[in-house]
């Protein structure tokens, strides 16, 4: 029985080998086989401080995001939950509007608000509060703030739908049984809803180490993450050196997804657990 | 030898339905890989559809990117799905490096000889050419001074402003050292010394504080020079050409500009290459059709006898006009080919620096 409901499966699985995991293993292949059997990409890779340098960036740069995400997002998902069950839909929808932009729009759209006739310089100076345009495009800043704008969502959803798998009992037990509602949250509703924060960083991390387009509208020259490389590197023909560097990608992405789910593991309780 | 026997194979398979040809021909479709876009609508209504009236030989035009790759994995697996395709000066040198084309047959695709020699090419044909030129906002420029030379690019004592460049070691090595007063038809000749690389590096290596922006994608430096993000950038002149229209304050250098020109050949392996050939002729061997093209996009061809059927004002827009071509001079497709690879990480490494 329990077999038969596996091969149920089957039909999924081979549709995702066939249009993902081949594909993806023909591209991956050209990093180790192009021209014949070496290594010669990854030595390329790893010789090249430009290239360490960029990789560090691209690790650096995708976990602040998230951070920034987090610290903005989850009292965002707070906010939705706490409120009365018929508005959360509007505000979840209010959330979800910028989701379905275009990322090159919503990226032009920033270089209409920080350029040096922008919005924001154009505000400060009718105010007088500088003379000289500030320089806001083309900085690491820039692009910190157009990510954040586009990833923000997906951080609130995230969270939102861990809070809401939180039985509310569990809180009001805690207020019954004396604690504030500060000591409440504090010690009940947080580590239920962590589990949801740590899966929203993980997302938007993982989605952040694959951005270019931002950074390469937005950011100055030494914004540069691995997605702007591969993309490089394919407009030249190098299909060997992009899919070393697109192993590179994913493999430390699996690494450091596994490292932080095996150091939060261990402190982090689960809603779905407790609940069980 | 293995090459070579694939490459018989390939020849004797493009030629059988030359043979049979003649019988099918009413209803052939050939596939045209092309950039999309305005230019893809221009070509539509100027050579696309008067195409298939005159011929019965139908054109789809495909809106594509990263030819080479494209074209690489079509000769790997040894079906071209596209048989003529537009080509940027690398990817024309690097398909003719591989030999991914077909010999070109001038005496079918222009038996009056109205391309220059120079068009001619033995494997593709030049069917529009723009240049990279500096453009400058002239509301920015110092009062009665206006910069003619990238020597004025780069000194920023007499000419302050925010400047960008192209993030690309192509042309921006060449730029460098025509400011560093190498003489154009020495500019190759200093490249291809590792001496000359320094030194064009170390040029560029002043200009680097004052360049806020390292652009990627045709439409940044219209956007950028239009916002008043930067005064002086290198940008593609058609795209001046239509930010003036709009009423911007710019101007273009042709001085110092690179020629670039837009190839077009015919793939390797292709079952329509007779109808390949006569396409390719419709779209470069007429004066009076590539005008027409010249008018509506700033792109002209090299086919003599374009400017007589130009307006002149128009026509001093254009980069390949008598008083615009004489400081440009024409990229060197194949030295780029060949040292793309190592330049442009050193542009990467010096980018990051």
């Amino acid at each position: 029985m329990r077999f038969a409901n596996r091969l149920t499966l089957l039909p999924a699985v081979l549709l995702a080998l066939a249009m993902f995991a081949v594909p993806v293993g023909f591209v991956l292949a050209e990093a180790v086989f192009t021209p014949e059997l070496s290594l010669a990409h990854f030595e390329r890779f790893f010789a090249r401080p430009a290239y360490l340098s960029i990789f560090r960036n691209t690790l650096f740069v995708s976990a602040v995001v998230a951070g920034i995400c987090l610290v903005l997002g989850y009292p965002m998902a707070l906010f939705i939950v706490s409120q009365p069950p018929r508005r959360r839909p509007l505000l979840l929808f209010l959330v979800l509007v910028p989701l379905w932009m275009s990322i090159l729009v919503r990226t032009y759209a920033w270089m209409v608000v920080l350029g040096r006739e922008g919005i924001v310089n154009g505000a400060l100076q009718w105010l007088g509060l500088i003379g000289e345009p500030l320089t806001l495009m083309f900085t690491t800043g820039a692009v910190y703030v157009a990510m954040v704008q586009i990833l923000l969502p997906i951080m609130v959803v995230t969270c939102y739908t861990a809070m809401t798998e939180i039985d509310p009992g569990l809180v009001r037990a805690a207020r019954v049984c004396g604690a504030s509602p500060f000591a409440a949250f504090r010690k009940v509703f947080l580590p239920l809803s962590l589990e949801g924060a740590v899966t929203g960083w993980s997302v938007i991390f993982i989605l952040s180490m694959g951005f270019f387009i931002v950074p390469a509208l937005v950011g100055g020259r030494r914004d540069v993450l691995l997605g702007n490389m591969i993309v490089n590197q394919v407009g030249q023909a190098n299909w060997g050196f992009a899919g070393a560097l697109a192993i590179v990608l994913l493999v430390s992405t699996v690494l450091l997804l596994a490292l932080v789910r095996l150091i939060i593991g261990r402190f982090l309780y689960s809603p779905r657990e407790m609940q069980a | 030898m293995r090459k070579l026997t694939r490459r018989t194979l390939l020849a004797a398979a493009a030629a059988l339905p030359l043979a049979a040809g003649v019988a099918v021909a009413q209803d052939v479709e050939i596939t045209y890989a092309g950039s999309g876009g305005g230019l893809a609508q221009v070509m539509d209504m100027l050579f696309d559809k008067p195409f298939t009236e005159a011929t019965g030989i139908r054109v789809k035009a495909l809106a594509t990117t990263d030819r080479v790759s494209a074209m690489r994995a079509m000769m790997q697996a040894g079906n071209p799905i596209w048989d003529v395709a537009e080509l940027t000066p690398i990817e024309y040198a690097t398909a003719s490096i591989e030999g991914w084309l077909e010999p070109m047959d001038w005496d079918v695709i222009d038996p009056n000889g109205l391309q220059p020699p120079e068009a001619r090419l033995p494997d593709g044909g030049i069917a529009a050419t723009y240049s990279t030129i500096l453009a400058q906002r002239t509301d920015k420029l110092p009062e009665g001074r206006k910069m003619t030379s990238w020597a004025d690019f780069w000194n920023v004592e007499a000419f302050p402003g925010p400047r960008a460049l192209q993030d690309s070691v192509m042309e921006n090595l060449e730029f460098a050292l025509l400011a560093d007063g190498v003489e154009i038809k020495d500019l190759y000749t200093v490249l291809a010394t590792e001496e000359g690389v320094d030194r064009a590096f170390a040029k560029l290596d002043e200009i680097k504080p004052h360049v806020v922006s390292f652009w990627s994608a045709g439409a940044q430096p219209v956007q950028m020079l239009s916002d008043g993000e930067v005064a002086f950038t290198t940008a593609w002149n058609g795209r001046i050409t239509q930010l003036k229209a709009e009423g911007v304050p710019v101007e273009t250098v042709w001085n110092g500009g690179a020629i670039k020109p837009s190839y077009v050949g015919i793939l390797k392996g292709t079952k329509h290459k007779k109808e390949a050939e006569q396409y390719v002729a419709f779209m470069i061997g007429d004066p009076v059709r590539g005008a027409e093209f010249a008018k509506l996009v700033a792109y002209p061809s090299m086919v003599k006898g374009l400017y007589d059927h130009i307006d002149p004002e128009a026509g001093r827009e254009m980069p390949t006009h008598p008083d615009n071509i004489a400081g440009q001079f024409v990229v060197d497709a194949v030295f780029w080919a060949r040292n793309m690879d190592a330049l442009q990480e050193r542009w990467q490494e010096w980018l990051l620096d």
